[in-house]
């Protein structure tokens, strides 16, 4: 079913302007980097907060009332052009081994982000500008792998090393869903 | 010996051919770049929205204790990175004109940075001076940041 959508997009006027416009796709993907820094660096800041080794002199409680305005700038950035590639380059990408770790690395980080949200920074007036708990470490040390996952599998869509025309074994042609060549 | 020569014999050096060669080594040493980008990024703006009072309250001078060592971290491996991602093309980026521009930006947002930027954020300034050399910085760096990706484009 996805398989089609990709397919069906990949044949509108948006995705075909896009894929072949001179400019636009370089400055979505210039944009989309850039972005980066906005969303992964704030990040990294608070989750080195979280970590108990940055910033200490910070409360928690600031640290991520007053990031996460910029955090959320840059998410959205990111999920616009992250978008825009998307649809200049459908099928490929639909199909790509990396691009499909990195959804599974953002599932994996939104997820500890939903954990930090709903359990552990629930009784953070407690330890505000105190010792931070062990959980609060774990999530930080996941959000932290979980952020340069995306960042390194997004940077690896751009090579064609298992684009479905060099897949050749039964397991990689169903990680990507792509067709096994008989031959 | 020109500088487009020069170009020529680091294309053709040892540490040149084994990145170029290798099927993995270009886009990890890329990916570090990167990895090392959003940290920068994240220095630089912690500081930053904070001077400019858009961001934490807590005086950036405190902040600075923390934010400078990452910010040094990043710069040198992205320096690092980024002289072995130039050893495998030399040849290619002396054509490149986004390749000058970023050489250039980065002069500029590295003296802005460590000229202005932090002695003054580290003596506690505040005002109109410091605000400037904090918008300066900021756009110096994102000016390195377009330009390296435009690299990849031209």
């Amino acid at each position: 079913m996805l398989e089609g959508l990709v397919t069906k997009l990949a044949e509108t006027p948006w995705s075909i302007g896009l894929h072949e416009s001179l400019y636009l796709y370089a400055i979505t993907e210039s944009t989309h980097v850039m972005s980066i820094m906005l969303f992964v660096g704030t990040i990294a800041m608070v989750d080195l907060r979280l970590l108990g080794i940055s910033y200490t002199k910070v409360p928690v409680s600031q640290m991520l009332s007053r990031m996460l305005p910029w955090t959320i700038a840059g998410f959205v950035l990111l999920v616009i052009t992250g978008g825009m590639l998307f649809l200049a380059i459908p099928v490929r990408t639909y199909h790509s081994l990396w691009f499909r770790l990195k959804c599974l690395m953002i599932l994996i980080a939104a997820i500890n982000i939903a954990v930090f949200t709903f359990k552990v920074e629930r009784d953070k007036a407690t330890w505000d500008l105190g010792r931070v708990p062990r959980n609060s470490k774990i999530c930080a040390v996941v959000s932290l792998s979980a952020w340069a996952c995306v960042i390194v599998f997004g940077r690896l869509i751009a090579y064609n090393w298992f684009d479905c025309d060099s897949i050749n074994s039964p397991v990689m042609a169903k990680i990507t869903g792509c067709p096994l060549d008989p031959g | 010996m020109s500088l487009y020569h020069t170009a020529q014999n680091i294309e053709a050096s040892a540490l040149g051919q084994t990145i170029r060669e290798s099927t993995w080594l270009f886009p990890a040493i890329e990916s570090t770049h990167l990895l090392a980008l959003a940290l920068l990024g994240g220095a630089v703006l912690i500081l930053s929205l904070s001077v400019l009072g858009i961001g934490l309250k807590t005086a950036p001078a405190e902040l600075y204790k923390s934010a400078h060592r990452y910010m040094n971290g990043a710069v040198i491996v992205l320096l690092l990175t980024g002289i072995l991602l130039g050893v495998s093309e030399p040849v290619k980026l002396y054509g490149r004109q986004a390749f000058w521009v970023k050489m250039i930006s980065l002069c500029i947002a590295l003296a802005v940075t460590y000229l202005a930027f932090n002695p003054l954020i580290k003596r506690g300034a505040s005002g109109v001076l410091i605000r400037s050399v904090t918008a300066l910085t900021m756009a110096a760096w994102l000016m390195v940041a377009l330009a390296g990706r435009w690299i990849g484009f031209s």
